[in-house]
């Protein structure tokens, strides 16, 4: 394996993680409205809502892995971070205001004062985890299906780009396939009832996402989708993402909290193995089948090798205290967990 | 406004806004963690709880400034790639390197080590809770590092060559060594510092001027936030004057701007070195930046060195006036580091790699309308939130260590005994704020 392929293994595992633990947080914070409030007899609230004390303390070491995926994509794919960033413009933009305003809502909604500041900052937590998944999900769906690079090699997107059937409809399944996760996860982690609640909204969210999904698949069956390069990898990730949808109903209707969590974080990862395996070597296509490749994109060869150095050490640092942070607020939410948000 | 005009105006009042932010958590977080220390290593039970409870304090003023710092910091991290690609163009093979190991070494340790912070009061034991606020503090100054080692790259291009338009990396050593990073990131952390503890030390003193039943602890932050401000306020001054031969050595048209003198001839000197081009920038704003800072500089730091000596004896909190004059000194340590930052990045112009890149060539090819968009978003949003900031800073801080929320553990259900008047539960109402 090249120096090359192992950081585009690394920019992927580094979006993967972020899909997979900034999606439940995206979840969370869409469901929070429904999931959140406890009936009069559960034990006493500590911030007032059970999924958002479900995410709290993962929430901060969450968004991080974006950051950190912009910050590898910048050393050490520059001439993608350029093109890709300034031409999907608009919509990393929308991400950004969706982040900033959620993100801070949720750090700040605990020191409202009174019930009206609270609702303000509520309304901001759910419009602050809608937007950023419908937008990764239109990402996704440009990626799958070929921006339109000019001969220069930039892209601009306009709106004829975005609202074709088939990005909509990637759009619409990674925001339900979010909230479906973000209710995995407060299953898992909230006390009896909540946990109910948060199953049955998510073993139909499961469902609405399953049924969604097709749109896109069915077009790219008919040759008005996703123009992979390399169909049968892309057939069998395909595949298998369609296996962890229904597997999550499946555990989540059974009341597996694991298995179901488990199989909703399998089917957040898949669609970014998908546009990173099925267009392998290219790392940005455009949907004549042309695109840029992985060595076009690389930085030099020098600062690849002191990267490395770097890297071989942060990673699994990171990754170890990643896993501390986890272990460490294990266990269901309430009782010895102190809250703050 | 042109296209770059609005581009240039997005990323100033951002990466303006994001710097108030991250001015205060590189001031506070050092204080925080030393409150912290002292707490856990106190035997007795009372002074310990009092300790906690300072901790508590300034961690919560901490946090809620933290939380906004870092939204906008997201932003930050995106700037390059969407409105400045050509900057990835020409040195992403130099310049991506330090942005990459900074997210990798620092942001996100700090970010994930101060959520278990924020959570871990009563879940985690002392040694390790106080060890993880250390690790943001470091953390935090680790960011400062990295990030200075690529604005300083920006100033003062170093360890690369130029082939065929690309820059390319042949010194990694020269990069994280560039004076013009590290000379600014040592006046850059005494000014942090010196924010920090103006800030402690005004709120402090606020608290005595209300006369606050709290003044054991009031007066052990006064001492800490006085101590700090006034030793790092002198040194600020001083690292702050070591710059200037830097400056001359790498900026030459900068120098001669904050010397008003013979910029003529160094725009003479640079139209001969780079064609045709206007290479002076705004003058005046840089240099009123250059006094503002100066002025503040030097007054922050006799007023914090004065307020030191009337500590004894409690003059300082006996005299109001005095104790006014603290309060009043909070806002000015901010308008001094924006001014500092004006000079640094208003005075560089049109650079944007300095001799290599102007600003204007490193636009991304982005729409005019798509960046006044962004530009009024973004720039509404952040005010919004510096708006937001200040407000529940100023209101926690005003309440006092009452009201602090952070790591306010309930007692919980059987922890309470049973009362006659109803459950456990009922007896303990959450703060309402």
């Amino acid at each position: 394996m090249t120096l090359e392929t192992l950081w585009l293994a690394l920019l992927g595992l580094l979006l993967a993680g972020y899909f997979v633990l900034g999606g439940y947080d995206y979840g969370a914070q869409m469901l929070h409205p429904f999931l959140g409030r406890r009936d009069g007899h559960e034990e006493k609230p500590t911030s007032g809502n059970a999924a958002l004390d479900a995410i709290a303390p993962f929430f901060l070491g969450n968004e991080v892995w974006l950051v950190a995926f912009t910050g590898v994509l910048f050393g050490a794919f520059p001439h993608l971070e350029g093109t890709l960033l300034s031409g999907l413009y608009p919509l990393i933009v929308a991400i950004l205001t969706g982040l900033v305003l959620g993100n801070a809502a949720i750090q700040l909604r605990g020191r409202a004062r009174g019930a009206a500041g609270r609702r303000g900052w509520n309304a901001l937590i759910v419009f602050g985890g809608a937007l950023p998944a419908v937008c990764w999900g239109l990402v996704l769906g440009l990626l799958l299906h070929g921006v339109p690079r000019r001969a220069d090699g930039s892209f601009h997107i306009g709106p004829g780009d975005v609202l074709t059937p088939f990005v909509l409809g990637c759009g619409v399944t990674t925001a339900l396939l979010f909230a479906a996760h973000g209710a995995a996860f407060v299953a898992l982690r909230s006390g009896p009832q909540v946990a109910a609640r948060a199953r049955q909204s998510g073993a139909l969210l499961l469902r609405a996402a399953g049924a969604v999904a097709c749109l896109p698949l069915l077009l790219t069956l008919f040759g008005a989708g996703a123009s992979m390069h390399n169909r049968v990898i892309s057939a069998v990730l395909a595949a298998l993402f369609a296996a962890a949808l229904g597997g999550a109903w499946w555990a989540l209707a059974r009341g597996h909290h694991v298995r179901a969590f488990a199989a909703t974080s399998c089917a957040a990862v898949l669609p970014v193995l998908l546009v990173g395996a099925g267009h392998y070597p290219y790392v940005l296509t455009d949907a004549s089948g042309g695109g840029m490749t992985m060595g076009q994109a690389v930085t030099d060869g020098a600062t690849l090798r002191i990267l490395t150095w770097f890297g071989v050490v942060l990673v699994p640092v990171i990754l170890a205290y990643q896993a501390w942070s986890w272990w460490a607020f294990r266990g269901r939410t309430g009782r010895r967990h102190p809250s703050y948000f | 406004m042109s296209a770059a005009d609005l581009a240039r105006l997005q990323f100033a009042a951002t990466t303006g806004i994001h710097w108030l932010f991250v001015i205060l958590t590189m001031g506070l977080v050092p204080l925080v963690a030393i409150t912290h220390t002292r707490a856990v290593f106190t035997r007795d039970p009372v002074r310990r709880a009092l300790r906690e409870r300072t901790t508590r304090f300034w961690g919560q003023l901490y946090v809620i400034n933290y939380a906004v710092g870092i939204v906008t910091g997201l932003v930050m991290e995106f700037q390059f790639g969407l409105s400045w690609s050509g900057l990835s163009k020409f040195a992403g093979n130099v310049f991506g390197a330090p942005l990459a190991l900074e997210t990798l070494i620092a942001f996100f340790a700090e970010s994930t080590f101060l959520g278990m912070w924020i959570f871990g009061w009563g879940r985690l034991r002392g040694g390790v809770h106080v060890t993880l606020i250390w690790l943001v503090t470091l953390t935090a100054y680790a960011s400062g590092y990295w990030i200075l080692i690529a604005n300083g790259f920006m100033q003062h291009p170093v360890g690369h060559e130029v082939r065929d338009g690309a820059a390319y990396l042949t010194d990694f050593g020269a990069l994280l060594t560039n004076s013009s990073a590290l000379v600014a990131l040592l006046h850059l952390t005494l000014g942090a510092l010196t924010t920090g503890g103006v800030f402690v030390a005004g709120v402090s003193a606020y608290h005595f001027l209300r006369r606050t039943k709290e003044t054991e602890l009031f007066r052990t932050s006064l001492k800490l936030g006085l101590w700090v401000s006034t030793v790092a306020s002198f040194f600020v001054v001083v690292v702050g004057e070591m710059q200037r031969p830097v400056i001359e050595r790498t900026q030459p048209m900068k120098h001669a701007v904050l010397e008003d003198s013979g910029v003529a001839e160094v725009q003479a000197r640079l139209v001969e070195e780079h064609g045709p081009g206007d290479f002076v920038p705004w003058q005046d704003t840089v240099r009123i930046s250059m006094d503002v800072m100066t002025i503040i500089g030097n007054t922050v730091s006799t007023i914090t060195f004065i307020a030191l000596i009337l500590l004894w004896k409690d003059r300082l909190t006996r005299w109001r006036w005095a104790s006014w004059t603290l309060v009043a000194m909070v806002p000015f340590p901010f308008v001094a580091s924006v001014g500092g930052w004006v000079v640094r990045e208003v005075g560089r112009q049109p650079w944007l790699v300095y001799g290599e890149l102007t600003v204007e060539d490193a636009l991304s090819p982005v729409g005019r309308t798509s960046l006044l968009v962004s530009c009024a978003l973004f720039v509404a949003v952040f005010l919004a939130l510096a708006v937001t900031n200040w407000t529940l800073i100023t209101r926690f801080a005003l309440r006092g260590p009452g009201a602090t929320q952070l790591g306010a553990t309930e007692p919980l259900p059987d922890d309470v005994p049973e009362g006659p008047a109803g459950s456990a539960d009922e007896k303990q109402p959450l703060p309402v704020l």
